[in-house]
């Protein structure tokens, strides 16, 4: 019977929602057709181990076969612990079975796994524990030749299945650096890689690695690296700008920065300067399984407005105050108590609608009315927008309009952290990119800016831009958050007066509920669209740019 | 009677002259004890290096943040108000407040509770989202019982909730760690 029915899936893959290979497009297009039936797939939990000593050898297999057994359907999902960054991977789980009626097949080993999926690799290849860099390699060469990564330990496994060798990376690299590995690298195998699509495989490097996102370079046969984009490392810099030059015009960068290597601020600032688009984090999960799904059929995104988009609000004498929440939803807020009591806006990656459109579907239909979705970050990806050419800003800009009107999504979050030191410092934006916001969303309700507080404001017609006067850090103790809204307000004293505060990931709303309680006179908590049609009535904030004597954090390249 | 009248006459003149000396040991090098601390906002430490020559007493704020090293130096006279550009506040980086380093601060400071306290009042401007305005801060510097802890307890016009920075004396040597 569950054969019968895996066969089935296959077939059905290609008739009611289920894609074959590549991602979605970027249309939901639903189908009349109700899902009915009853698909097979396989799940497997994860613990929280990624130790280079222990546990990351198996989950690196694992997410590599991952990889290449949801080539062609949807068949492996893993689930994470709920401390995993992206605590979604239950709840999205869950989606699965209730909408799409996956039913999933506990898979408990390694050796189950190999047992259900052999068939899609051709053989295995090494990589080096002494040497991490190598993993990347090993993903690289898994993607192109349909090979499983391995230790050596875990080679009478993969063995044991009738795997074969197809290379050996143990010795190849030792005593080498990073920039001469990746030179190796590319010279064998970044003609044949993706040029659409590129990992950016860094995060934590040493003795803990998170390779959450292998599993989708692998499927879509991407080069892999944690380059450096630091000045003060010049040779893989160089090869990076190399790489970056070659990918297609549009392409997206998956993946995170390497710590320790460089900044966040660096990485983007440097791929953005490409035009290019950027897909985080590294530890991103199941992206080839989840890929393969569309929205499911008559599925329509709604937003929840709390105002018609030709409203016109007039302020009063008081403070308004309203809650953004950037980090793709929050990463690990959505799912924690206290969600709805308050109006949130949350910040939506535009591009899971072609990547990941269940986790799009999920969070709209746990939605609040409260839960107010915004576009972001910056156009279609994470971008750093003072820093995108020109020519590329208009075209990048027409794909987040696009899919800004398909998510139902009526303001544009904007940040550029290429100047700021982390959450703190210079996240302006230049006149110049302003002007290019103005007029490449020229029907959105309006834009806000920043990470940590910003100070780049404007009002054309009925769109103001709005910067963040406020980033709550999660470890900040509630009564100090009070106190420093509380200053806030004291030291802005025209009424009314717009106070935008930038939520971190993790932070939980019960606590805000607690804060906004404690801040005196006649404040008021309102929707993000609200907030920003009241601010389009009275414009008692400045008009300011990024001014170009202010201090920059990272100089550029 | 002549003699006793010049011995006080002597002795309020030496008044004031006393008010203007602190406590030597409020010189030295200071790093903060963040976990005693008012939590500090978008700094990872703190340091404050205490010296004076006559009526002028530098207060020197050496800060990090993350890899950011910061040091800023506010130098305050307890004989005569001041201004001074570029003021430093241990301030709160996560809130749109910021310094405007062209203007400068009114500054006056004195020394009170007979020497072991630094009090500083100024008038600091800031840059918000509604404009320039300006800040009062209140600041005292207290040296505490032993002579090897010093507490700054800062209050602004602006806020009602006191910042508490507790500070222990480093040794010369550690200090430079």
């Amino acid at each position: 019977m569950k054969n019968f029915s895996f066969i089935l899936v296959l077939i059905l893959s290609a008739t009611t929602g289920l894609r074959g290979a590549g991602p979605a497009p970027a249309t939901s297009a639903p189908s009349p057709a109700p899902i009915a039936v009853t698909r097979e797939a396989f799940v497997m939990h994860f613990d929280g181990d990624w130790l280079v000593a222990s546990g990351l050898p198996e989950k690196a297999l694992l997410i590599s076969l991952q990889g290449l057994a949801n080539r062609k359907a949807p068949l492996l999902y893993v689930i994470h612990p709920k401390d995993y960054q992206w605590e979604i991977t239950e709840p999205l789980y869950e989606f699965y079975q209730r909408k799409w009626h996956v039913h999933f097949t506990e898979l408990s080993t390694a050796d189950a796994a190999l047992t259900q999926f052999k068939s899609a690799a051709k053989g295995y290849v090494v990589w080096d524990k002494k040497v991490s860099t190598s993993l990347n390699v090993a993903f690289t060469i898994s993607g192109l030749e349909d090979a499983v990564v391995v230790t050596e330990d875990l080679i009478p496994l993969v063995q044991k299945h009738g795997l074969k060798q197809i290379d050996d990376l143990r010795g190849r690299y030792t005593g080498q650096t990073d920039a001469q590995i990746y030179a190796d690298a590319i010279k064998r195998y970044w003609s044949r890689t993706n040029k659409d699509e590129m990992m950016l495989m860094g995060g934590q490097r040493g003795a803990l690695m998170m390779p959450g996102m292998a599993d989708w370079g692998v499927r879509e046969k991407m080069f892999f690296h944690d380059l450096a984009a630091n000045p003060e490392r010049p040779d893989e810099l160089a090869l990076e700008k190399r790489l970056l030059s070659e990918l297609n015009p549009g392409a997206t960068v998956f993946g995170w920065h390497p710590y320790g290597k460089d900044t966040e601020e660096m990485h983007t600032t440097l791929i953005s300067s490409y035009g290019l688009k950027m897909e985080g984090l590294h530890n991103l999960p199941n992206l080839s399984f989840n890929c393969q799904f569309t929205f499911t059929p008559g599925f329509k995104f709604t937003n929840n407005s709390h105002v018609a988009l030709d409203a016109k609000l007039e302020a009063k004498e008081k403070v308004y105050i309203s809650f953004v929440q950037s980090d793709s939803i929050g990463i690990g807020v959505w799912t924690k108590p206290g969600r709805g009591k308050l109006p949130f806006a949350w910040q939506v990656t535009m591009n899971w609608t072609k990547f990941s459109p269940a986790a799009l579907e999920y969070f709209h239909e746990s939605a609040t009315p409260n839960d107010y979705f915004i576009g972001g970050l910056s156009g279609p990806g994470y971008m750093y927008p003072n820093h995108i050419p020109a020519d590329k800003f208009p075209l990048l800009m027409k794909q987040a309009n696009d899919l800004m009107a398909q998510l139902d999504e009526h303001v544009l979050e904007i940040m550029d952290n290429s100047a700021a030191d982390g959450n703190v410092g210079n996240a302006d934006l230049t006149k110049e990119t302003v002007d290019r916001y103005y007029k490449a969303f020229p029907t959105v309700i309006g834009f806000i800016n920043g990470y940590g507080p910003a100070r780049t404001r404007d009002l054309r017609g009925t769109q103001p831009m709005i910067s963040y006067d406020y980033y709550i850090d999660p470890k900040r103790p509630r009564e100090e958050v009070a106190a420093d809204l509380e200053e806030l307000i004291a030291l802005n004293s025209k009424r009314p007066y717009f106070l935008l505060v930038h939520v971190r990931e993790s932070n939980d709303v019960n606590s805000l509920i607690t804060v906004v309680k404690q801040l005196s006179g006649p404040t008021e908590v309102v929707p993000l669209d609200v907030f920003l049609k009241l601010a389009a009535s009275n414009k008692t904030y400045t008009t300011r740019y990024q001014d170009p004597e202010e201090p920059k954090h990272f100089s550029g390249f | 009677m002549k003699r006793t009248f010049l011995k006080l006459l002597v002795g309020l003149c030496l008044v004031p002259l006393a008010a203007l000396a602190g406590d030597a040991s409020l010189n030295g090098h200071w790093r903060m004890d963040t976990p005693r601390s008012t939590a500090l906002d978008g700094w990872s430490t703190a340091d404050l290096v205490i010296s004076n020559a006559g009526s002028k007493v530098s207060l020197q704020h050496d800060m990090t943040w993350r890899a950011t090293k910061v040091t800023a130096t506010n130098t305050v006279d307890t004989a005569a108000p001041v201004e001074v550009k570029n003021f430093f506040r241990i301030d709160q980086r996560h809130m749109a407040v910021y310094a405007r380093p062209t203007a400068a601060a009114k500054v006056t400071a004195t020394w009170i509770d007979g020497g072991n306290t630094l009090r500083v009042e100024a008038l600091v401007p800031v840059e918000t989202s509604q404009g320039n305005t300006i800040m009062r801060l209140y600041d005292e510097y207290r040296l505490l019982e032993g002579g090897k802890e010093l507490v700054l307890i800062e209050l602004h016009s602006s806020r009602s909730r006191p910042l508490v920075y507790r500070f222990t004396k480093v040794p010369a040597e550690s200090a430079k760690q």
